[in-house]
C-alpha cells in the first residue's frame, strides 16, 4: 500500500513539476519615444500584469532620464544638459543629482579613454549634426564640414571648464562657447541606473535594450543565459548573426557605422567622430563591448570604435571585466583573449 | 493480495493519459515555428508577413502608404524606401533572424523577426547604435 502511494505521488509530483518549469511567461514591450531610438524590455514574470507594471516603472524612469539628459529640447521645470548648454559662460545651473552624476561618470570615462570619449565635444558634434541632417535633407547639396570651422570649435572642448558643484549640485561651463554632448554615455548609463532599480523592484529576470544598448537583468528562469546576437555590418550578407552572445547580468553594446550617416561625392560620413581628426573615425566597421556596467560598455564602445585595434586592446585588457569584438571594412573579426567564452556555442 | 488494484490501475491510466493530454497541448503550443516580420505602428500591431513562402512582395501599410516594405524571396525584408529624413530604416538593411529589428522613428513604424519562444534563436540583435 505504501509502495502504490508512493507510486502515485511520483507521478503526480513529475505532473505538477512540468506545471511549475513554464510558471514564468515571456513578455515583450517596446517604445518609440524615448532617446530617440527604439526601447525593447523583454521578461518573464508570472503573469502580464505583473509585466506590464514592471515595464510602467522602467518606462517612467527611464523618460525621466531622457528628458534630463536631452541636448535639444526644453521641457517644463525641468534642468537638462540643454539648460546647461544655453547657460554656458553665463551662470551655474542647478541640476538633479542623476545629471551630476553622470557628469562625474563621463570625467571618469574620459580619462579612461584617453580623452576619446569627451562630453564637452559638443561644439564639433554639434556641426557634423547640422552638416549631416542638411546633407540628408537635400543629397543633392550635401557638404562636409570646412576644416577651419571644426578646428575653431575644438578650442572649446576643455572637459576641465565643465565646473561641477556637487555640494550645491550645479554645473558651469566656463568657456561660453563650449557646449556638452552625452550622446556617447547617456543611454548606457541611464539604462544601468534603471536596471538597477528595476532589479530592487522585483525585476529579476529580464533584458533591456535602448538602441541597442543592451542590459541583462539575472538569467531566464529556465537557467539558460539571454543570448543576444551581433548583427552583421554588412547587411546585405545572408549571414545575419555574426556570434550569438551569452549574457548573465552583463551589459552588450554595439558602435557602428552603418545606420546614421550621410552621404558627400559617393563617400559615406557617419557619426562617430575621432576628437584627433575632427572627422568620422575609420578604423572599423562596428565594435561590440561586453561589461557589466552598461555605461562603462557604451562608453567603450565609443571608444574602441575610435581608437586602432593594438591601442583598444590595451585598453580593455586595463579594465577587468571587459571583452571586445572588432570588425574591420573587409569583414574581419578581432577579439580580446576571453571573448570566445562568452559565444553560445 | 493483489499489488494493484483494479482501480488503481484505472488512477494511474488517467493520470498519465491526461499528461499525455497537456504534454502534447504544450508541444502544440511551443512547437518551433517559421520566422515572421511583426509589423507595429507605435505599438499597434499591424502587419504579420510570414517569411518562409519564397515570396517577392513589395508593399506598405495604410497607416503609412509612403513607407515601403520589401519581401524578398529568400525569407528577408527590409523598409526599401521611406519619406522620413534621415533614412536610418532603409539604412538598416534586409533582416531575416528572429531577433532582428529595423525602425522608422518618425513614422513610427518597428518591424521584428519572431519565431516560437524557441531557445535556438537569439533573444534581441544588436547592431550600431542610432545615435552619436
Amino acid at each position: 500500500m505504501r509502495l502504490k502511494t508512493a507510486i502515485l505521488a511520483i507521478i503526480l509530483v513529475i505532473s505538477l513539476a512540468s506545471c511549475e518549469a513554464r510558471a514564468d511567461q515571456r513578455y515583450e514591450a517596446q517604445f518609440l519615444q524615448l532617446f530617440d531610438t527604439i526601447t525593447q524590455i523583454i521578461a518573464y514574470t508570472g503573469d502580464r500584469t505583473e509585466f506590464e507594471g514592471q515595464v510602467d516603472l522602467i518606462y517612467k524612469e527611464l523618460e525621466e532620464y531622457h528628458k534630463l539628459y536631452d541636448i535639444y529640447n526644453d521641457y517644463e521645470g525641468v534642468a537638462n544638459i540643454k539648460t546647461i548648454n544655453d547657460n554656458a559662460g553665463i551662470a551655474p545651473v542647478a541640476v538633479d543629482p542623476r545629471i551630476i552624476g553622470l557628469l562625474e561618470f563621463s570625467r571618469h570615462v574620459h580619462e579612461t579613454t584617453g580623452g576619446n570619449v569627451n562630453v564637452a565635444f559638443g561644439a564639433v558634434l554639434r556641426i557634423w549634426h547640422e552638416y549631416r541632417n542638411a546633407g540628408i535633407d537635400d543629397p543633392e547639396n550635401a557638404k562636409l564640414p570646412p576644416m577651419e570651422l571644426l578646428m575653431e570649435a575644438s578650442l572649446h572642448t576643455d572637459i576641465d571648464r565643465m565646473i561641477i558643484d556637487e555640494e550645491a549640485s550645479t554645473v558651469f561651463l566656463a568657456d561660453p562657447e563650449m557646449s556638452l554632448d552625452v550622446g556617447a554615455v547617456a543611454k548606457g548609463y541611464a539604462v544601468e541606473q534603471v536596471a538597477l532599480s528595476a532589479a530592487k523592484n522585483g525585476f529579476s529576470s529580464g533584458l533591456i535594450s535602448v538602441g541597442g544598448n543592451v542590459r541583462a537583468v539575472g538569467i531566464k528562469p529556465s537557467g539558460e543565459y539571454w543570448n543576444i546576437g551581433i548583427q552583421n555590418p554588412d547587411t546585405s550578407s545572408l549571414n545575419q548573426n555574426l556570434h550569438v552572445v551569452n549574457l548573465d547580468g552583463m551589459s552588450l553594446v554595439t558602435s557602428g557605422n552603418y545606420r546614421r550617416y550621410y552621404t558627400v561625392n559617393g563617400v559615406e560620413y557617419h557619426h562617430i567622430i575621432d576628437p584627433a581628426t575632427l572627422y568620422p573615425s575609420v578604423h572599423f566597421d562596428s565594435v561590440t563591448v561586453l561589461n557589466a556596467d552598461s555605461g562603462l560598455a557604451d562608453a567603450l564602445s565609443t571608444a574602441l570604435y575610435i581608437m586602432p585595434y593594438e591601442e583598444g586592446l590595451a585598453l580593455i585588457e586595463s579594465i577587468p571585466g571587459t571583452q571586445a569584438l572588432w570588425i574591420g571594412h573587409d569583414g574581419a573579426i578581432q577579439y580580446s583573449p576571453s571573448f570566445s567564452d562568452y559565444i553560445k556555442k | 493480495m493483489r499489488f494493484f488494484k483494479k482501480t488503481d490501475i484505472i488512477i494511474i491510466l488517467v493520470i498519465i493519459a491526461a499528461s499525455l493530454v497537456v504534454w502534447g497541448a504544450y508541444r502544440h503550443a511551443t512547437r518551433k515555428e517559421p520566422p515572421r516580420a511583426e509589423i507595429y505602428h507605435y505599438s499597434q500591431l499591424v502587419k504579420i508577413i510570414d517569411l518562409d513562402k519564397g515570396e517577392d512582395l513589395v508593399f506598405s501599410i495604410a497607416e503609412e502608404p509612403d513607407v515601403v516594405f520589401h519581401l524578398y524571396p529568400d525569407g528577408s525584408i527590409c523598409f526599401e524606401e521611406s519619406d522620413c529624413p534621415d533614412q536610418i530604416c532603409v539604412h538598416t538593411g534586409r533582416i531575416s533572424a528572429p531577433g532582428q529589428f529595423a525602425a522608422c522613428l518618425p513614422n513610427g513604424i518597428t518591424m521584428k523577426i519572431t519565431t516560437g519562444d524557441d531557445a535556438d534563436t537569439p533573444d534581441l540583435v544588436i547592431g550600431g547604435r542610432q545615435e552619436d
